[in-house]
């Protein structure tokens, strides 16, 4: 072994480089035959810790190998963004070449050409560089097992990325049988850090103890240290209590991107982006052309541009979203600037970490806050990075969805024997616990559509031959199943081409929807006039008038990790005690906090700012109604859950209706008539007793399980998207999962896939564990209720929250009563 | 269950399942039923519980007992989609069924007129009754009120505390009245009202008055 190492050392000389001790333990590990995990950030040399070895292997394995190339595709690398895909190739095959081992490097995913990919399917790369979706469609491919006899291993980069997504999932299936079928794997996975280390390891590996025992995780030393800058407006006294674009601060980052080479600006929304990079337009004309934007909107030509430009230092600034956050290396890129609460402590360093890639100098990531309490959260955020405290990623459990469309997908290929497949599936993490009447239901699903054959039902997917062979005969079947395998799940998207012909990119159809033939808006920087929608197309052509409708997008808001809120919450109590016990002593405070000092005496005039035993609600009439605010600060997903619960209990007492909002620090129930607070108190509302149960009942749990079920919907083949730029006509065939989800609630309550939109609403979206604790908590707390005069600074981001949810105990004939038409103007 | 509604000195019942009885005509009306929808969709392996179609004959039995009409007539959609084992279904309750049935036909019926007529049906494109037209597709017309279904029409209520709900509903404006859909997997259309329009929403098995005028 030693001499194989040796040869990868030698060439790291002839580059200048030395590997890291990361590296070579990572080497030597691959060679033992070990599976594992490595913990490396970006832009370490991670693929050189992975590639390198699997070349050495054949190396090993083919002595002649420089005279004699032995055929078949060794290795397969899986990244999540097809964006990184091209590095990595570049990367891997510079090895290759230089060691003459005439191995090749292929790339597949869904850019690749229909030719490209006929041609790897007669003949594949030695390496093949692929996402999750275009895995599955390898398993949908006739002779998949023959075709990867010969894979020796499979490195799943960014495993952190997809853990805590569907993609893992698919990743975890597509293992079980990879394992099966390639009898000399190795499976290894590359992960940024997280909280759940050895549990990511786990899920990777799934449970069968050969792979576990035989396996290693190796953690690079190489940390990279991050400063923190917070922006800070210099008077407080005009700077807003609410809002999320942060335009306010606009005029202070333009010294930054002045001094530095080029500089990144994340947004947290696609529509924030956008509104961004006008507005900085628009009020420093001269940054035209050196200023570019980018996001998952936006066409993929123009991306590639971006990042072009960036490597070539040829811009100053580039206002992005998350489609920045990961892979490749921007050398050029010295500083960043985080705008708005990136709610978790794991996003922001990765968004520092795309600044300043040189060994031993630190990341600098400046913090632009949108609104005025988010100076808490920059404390905290500081903090947080000061004592190295991460999430964790939560697997998926369970996902019949995934399940379903991953056996389809094994039919469309060569078939499947229940029996078979069923002992491999029970090995992956995922399906650990599945019991042989869901199996069983599975199986009944996909072959008649229900659990019971029925009469006159013309159901057809998957057939099962004499012999028990589970497969799909019907070609447009098999079509309809392929093509749905990588539609991306969002919204349905609209693309935007230009009359002319040429590609801008993609928009919610919500959005375009309300808009007529000539009415403009803004869109990937440019103005724009509609002048028609056609086959999922909008067709636009360049507006002469500004507009100042910019194009927004649905979802994106992300809600604080529970390590966030924690100490979001030990920052604030930190403001009482000093208020309390230190008099008006600020000196000790961070200059975050010190700069809300004004802010932090109206709250206590108006109401009180709590200490760590209290539990504070307040109440205020206004125009819109009674609020009623409770602040947990517990993020906004814990929040979602409890509003709703209180909601639920407190409408079991008389009926009443509520609207329903939250942010990261509080939730607000509004009534269009008085509550009786003192009598929620007595009540004991908070109590942990019967919370599944409460839960469950509570109106919000639908709504909410009723958005997860589109994801479900789409993944298990439920709807259909249509083709892709074809005018075949689908219009008989489309539904949507609302209407599905109203289906099934009706009519099939016991259906899988329906109650799982329920168990991903408690185990993903209210986080049930996170929620008890926070109750547990509250109870261990003094209640302080205060009526108050008007809003207060806390309560003024909730009140404006234009994002409701609902709840009433009352009947929909008796609300509607006191409801009023909204009458076109 | 149902709510009163006069047009041109005529009455007409709006029941909760989004059918309406028209007294003098002792006809009910009923608009985009869109039978064979969930068969359709099960041929091409989306496994849409079958007992959603069931209930669609069940609340066509139902309705006819509730009314005993003497003509009923279906305001276009009345099968989604080509013929399916639904329409086997379709089959037995026409022939069970006494009362006279006309179909004005609608943009999904693709179902070839002669199968209709040959199960005693009447099939036309549009229907002339004293001042009023029945059509699928809204349609003006210079003198005749218009009845129809096609939209699906769907309404959203606002309320206070930031309230709202989206219902089914039944829409007159001037010159027309459109139906909701009543088959049970159709989706709706909200509309935009204007001050002068008249709609009832089905809420909870009720129809209730929610616009200005009644």
């Amino acid at each position: 072994m030693n001499e194989l190492i040796h040869i990868a050392e030698t060439w790291f000389q002839q580059q200048g480089w030395k590997p890291f001790p990361f590296q070579k333990k990572t080497w030597k590990a691959f060679l033992k035959g070990k599976h594992g995990l490595l913990n490396a950030p970006t832009g370490s040399g991670k693929t050189y810790s992975l590639w390198i070895p699997i070349v050495l292997q054949y190396i090993k394995d083919n002595p002649n190998y420089r005279t004699k190339k032995s055929p078949g595709i060794k290795a397969i690398w899986i990244t999540p963004l097809r964006a990184l895909s091209v590095e990595i190739q570049q990367a891997a095959q510079r090895f290759a070449d230089e060691l003459d081992t005439g191995l090749t490097v292929g790339i597949r995913t869904g850019d690749t050409p229909q030719s490209e990919r006929a041609k790897q399917k007669k003949n594949m790369p030695d390496l093949l560089i692929t996402t999750p979706e275009s895995l599955m469609l390898l398993l949908a491919s006739k002779g998949y097992a023959k075709t990867f006899a010969t894979l020796k291993a499979i490195v799943v980069d960014e495993w952190h990325e997809l853990l805590g997504s569907k993609r893992g999932v698919q990743m975890e299936l597509a293992l079980s049988r990879f394992k099966t079928v390639c009898p000399q794997l190795r499976i290894w996975g590359i992960s940024a850090t997280i909280g759940n280390l050895e549990e990511a390891q786990d899920v990777l590996l799934g449970m069968d103890h050969s792979f576990r025992e035989n396996a290693v995780l190796i953690k690079s030393k190489n940390k990279r240290k991050t400063i923190v800058k917070s922006i800070i407006p210099k008077k407080m006294e005009t700077f807003p209590w609410r809002g999320h674009l942060g335009l306010h601060l606009l005029d202070e980052i333009v010294p930054i991107l002045k001094k530095s080479k080029t500089t990144l600006i994340f947004t947290n929304t696609r529509g924030q982006c956008e509104i961004w990079f006008q507005k900085l337009l628009a009020r420093y004309p001269e940054l035209a052309g050196e200023i570019a934007m980018h996001h998952g909107s936006i066409s993929k030509d123009t991306r590639l541009w971006v990042e072009q430009a960036i490597r070539n230092e040829s811009l100053t600034a580039v206002v992005a979203t998350s489609s920045l956050d990961l892979g490749v290396d921007f050398a050029p890129v010295e500083t960043i600037i985080q705008i708005g609460g990136p709610k978790g402590i794991a996003k922001f360093l990765q968004r520092a970490g795309r600044s300043n890639h040189r060994p031993g100098e630190a990341s600098v990531i400046y913090f632009l806050p949108t609104h005025a309490l988010e100076l808490v959260e920059a404390s905290a955020l500081k903090r947080a990075v000061q004592e190295d405290v991460v999430e964790d990623r939560i697997p998926y459990l369970l996902s019949f969805d995934v399940l379903i469309q991953y056996l389809i997908t094994l039919a469309v290929s060569d078939g499947f024997f229940p029996k078979e497949i069923y002992k491999e599936i029970k090995t992956t993490f995922c399906f650990q616990g599945i019991t042989d009447e869901q199996w069983q239901w599975c199986l009944n699903f996909i072959t008649m559509g229900s659990q019971s054959l029925q009469a006159y039902d013309e159901y057809r997917k998957v057939t099962v031959s004499t012999h028990g062979l589970y497969k799909v005969e019907s070609r447009q079947i098999a079509m309809m199943h392929r093509l749905s395998i990588g539609t991306i799940v969002s919204d349905a998207m609209l693309l935007v081409k230009y009359v002319s012909g040429g590609f801008i990119g993609t928009i919610e159809e919500w959005f375009i929807g309300k808009m007529k033939p000539g009415d403009t808006f803004v869109f990937a920087g440019r103005t724009l006039e509609l002048v028609r929608l056609r086959n999922m197309q909008a067709q636009v052509r360049g507006a002469k008038k500004t507009s100042t409708n910019v194009v927004s997008f649905m979802g994106g808001r992300l809600p604080l990790s529970s390590q966030m809120s924690k100490i979001l919450r030990e920052e604030l109590n930190s403001v009482s005690i000093t208020t309390e016990n230190k008099g008006e002593d600020w000196s000790f405070k961070s200059q975050e906090l010190k700069a809300l000092q004004p802010i932090f005496e109206r709250q206590r005039r108006e109401s009180v700012v709590p200490a760590a035993d209290q539990f504070l609600i307040e109440s205020f009439k206004t125009r819109e109604g009674y609020h009623c605010i409770f602040y947990p600060f517990e993020g906004r997903f814990v929040h979602e859950a409890m509003s709703g619960l209180l909601a639920y209990r407190i409408s079991l007492l008389s009926p009443i209706t509520f609207s329903l909002a939250y942010n990261d620090y509080g939730f607000e129930l509004l009534s269009d008539r008085p509550l009786d607070i003192q009598q929620m108190i007595d009540n004991n509302l908070f109590a942990t007793d019967y919370l599944f149960e409460d839960l469950q009942k509570s109106l919000n749990a639908t709504e909410l399980a009723r958005r997860k079920f589109r994801d479900i919907a789409v993944i298990s083949g439920m709807v259909f998207q249509g083709y892709p730029n074809k005018a075949i006509k689908t219009k008989h065939l489309q539904s949507n999962a609302q209407l599905l989800f109203d289906v099934f609630r009706d009519y099939e309550p016991h259906n899988l896939l329906y109650l799982q939109a329920f168990r991903e609403t408690f185990e993903h979206q209210l986080e049930e564990g996170r929620l008890r604790q926070a109750l547990e908590r509250i109870n261990a707390q003094t209640i302080v209720w205060k009526p108050c005069q008007k809003p207060t600074p806390f309560s003024f981001p909730i009140i404006t929250d234009r994002l409701r949810e609902k709840l009433s105990s009352e009947k929909l004939a008796d609300r509607i009563k006191r409801m009023t038409l909204q009458l076109e103007k | 269950m149902t709510a009163s509604l006069f047009i041109h000195d005529q009455e007409f019942k709006l029941h909760a399942s989004g059918a309406a009885y028209w007294v003098q005509q002792s006809m009910l009306l009923i608009a985009d039923v869109h039978f064979g929808k969930v068969t359709h969709f099960r041929k091409y392996g989306a496994a849409v519980p079958l007992k959603a179609s069931e209930e669609n004959f069940q609340k066509l039995r139902d309705i006819t007992e509730a009314f005993n009409p003497a003509t009923i007539c279906f305001l276009g959609d009345l099968f989604h989609s080509k013929k399916n084992n639904e329409w086997k279904n379709f089959e037995a309750w026409a022939r069970d069924t006494s009362t006279t049935v006309i179909l004005v036909s609608g943009n999904h019926d693709v179902i070839p007129p002669y199968l209709y007529e040959a199960l005693g049906l009447t099939v036309v494109d549009a229907l002339h009754i004293d001042s009023f037209l029945l059509t699928h597709h809204p349609t003006e017309h210079e003198t005749l009120f218009n009845i129809c279904g096609h939209i699906h029409p769907g309404i959203r209520l606002q309320g206070g505390g930031r309230q709202s709900v989206r219902l089914a509903c039944f829409y007159k404006r001037e010159g027309q009245f459109i139906l909701p859909a009543f088959g049970t997997f159709t989706g709706k259309h909200i509309m935009n009202p204007q001050q002068e329009d008249i709609i009832f929403a089905i809420a909870e098995g009720q129809v209730v008055c929610v616009s200005n005028n009644p």
